[in-house]
């Protein structure tokens, strides 16, 4: 039997001809080196001369979930150096100078919560950003990245997420198990996905899914597209609004009228 | 205990190494490179690059037997009639999806004595 797939689309690759800036603002804090706290509707990048040293979003665990869900630090550990310091950036400064955690290891995982928080932060919003000048960030012993490769890196995500399902429902609502009669036959689920799949329960997003994983937020949003692309996973429906109650056109005067009566006759 | 830098660094001091990557298979991101590029883009070689990492991590063909936490894949070699790559799947005891990317010229480089010293920077960056 020949079994034949459609193969997934390629990572796409970022079109350097492309100005498109994500926001103007981020464009001249770039070029003015700015240094401060980008704060947006969706999330909160941290500059330094004109670098992004730190960025957090609600959407997206942060360092601490990533090095405490598997066990990669004890939780008392992070807890430890976050009560001697200013912010996650310092405490994972002062765990990497303890020596605790390998190099390496910090600073990969510095990066893929940077990365990850950061394309929520530069998310479409409703609202514009506010960019508060503060000597606070500045450029510590590990990586940073120019506001342009976060921008660009960013545009590459979303592109990325389009090509493998263009609806972005699945990004932000509760996920439900899709009807299998609906969706192709057993398409084959990775091993990864099936760990995100496992707990698609009608209630959780994405983002929350990938919180109890110890995951990146965007690495979520990847399976869940492929997922939602494959038939497996669809979002809930918004729950239907409830009728509005019936206008009331006779109200019974009469009987209005006998109760005005007997009140006032009390 | 070396950093990403050092690491890839570290990597192009074997024998024959044009270029080395640090590159996440999920979003095709290069989170560090050093030296050339195949046509000169680390950014285009990363994306291609992770296209076949992932087909390799998710395909139950080339998994290890058992399920041990462990990368199913430990390493891919790509040949062709002038250089090796070496894809080095990197065990991280957190959450991730990357991999050593080591570019080798095919008449300096050692593809048994690269994959075996790849095997170890990947081990040593992350445990240290």
């Amino acid at each position: 039997m020949t079994v034949v797939q459609i193969p997934p689309p390629p990572l796409p690759v970022r079109d350097k001809s492309a100005t498109r800036a994500l926001s103007p603002m981020l464009t001249r804090l770039a070029e003015e080196r700015a240094t401060g706290v980008l704060v947006r509707e969706h999330g909160t990048l941290y500059l330094a001369e004109g670098r992004v040293v730190h960025a957090e979003s609600p959407f997206a665990p942060g360092l601490d979930v990533l090095l405490t869900a598997h066990g990669t630090l004890a939780a008392t550990a992070w807890q430890r150096a976050a009560d001697r310091t200013a912010g996650p950036l310092h405490a994972a400064e002062l765990l990497l100078a303890s020596g605790l955690l390998p190099a390496g290891a910090l600073e990969l995982c510095h990066l893929d919560a940077l990365y990850d928080a950061g394309y929520f932060a530069l998310a479409p919003s409703s609202a514009p950003g506010r960019f508060r000048y503060d000597s606070g960030p500045r450029l510590g012993p590990l990586p940073s990245v120019p506001v342009v490769a976060l921008e660009r890196e960013t545009l590459r995500r979303r592109l990325l997420l389009h090509r493998l399902w263009p609806d972005p429902a699945a990004d932000s609502a509760p996920l439900i198990r899709a009807d299998p009669a609906a969706g192709p036959a057993a398409a084959p689920v990775a091993p990864r996905q099936r760990a995100v799949l496992d707990r698609v329960d009608g209630v959780r997003t994405a983002t929350q899914i990938a919180r109890n994983l110890g995951r990146q937020a965007f690495h979520t949003l990847v399976d869940v597209r492929r997922l939602v692309a494959a038939g497996h996973v669809a979002p809930r429906p918004a729950a239907p609004v409830p009728p509005p109650p019936p206008p009331v056109t006779d109200p019974d005067i009469a009987l209005l009228k006998r109760l005005r009566d007997a009140l006032e006759a009390l | 205990m070396p950093g990403i830098d050092e690491c890839l660094l570290e990597a192009m001091r074997l024998p024959g190494a044009r270029g080395a990557a640090l590159v996440d298979w999920t979003s095709g991101l290069a989170l560090g490179t050093v030296g050339e590029a195949p046509g000169g883009d680390h950014e285009t070689t990363a994306a291609e690059a992770a296209e076949l990492a992932r087909m390799a991590a998710e395909h139950g063909a080339f998994a290890a037997q058992a399920d041990d936490g462990q990368p199913p894949v430990e390493d891919l070699i790509v040949s062709n009639h002038d250089s090796y790559h070496l894809l080095r799947f990197v065990d991280t005891s957190f959450d991730s999806s990357v991999f050593l990317h080591l570019w080798l010229g095919r008449e300096e480089g050692n593809l048994a004595l690269a994959r075996i010293r790849l095997g170890e920077m990947a081990a040593r960056l992350v445990l240290g």
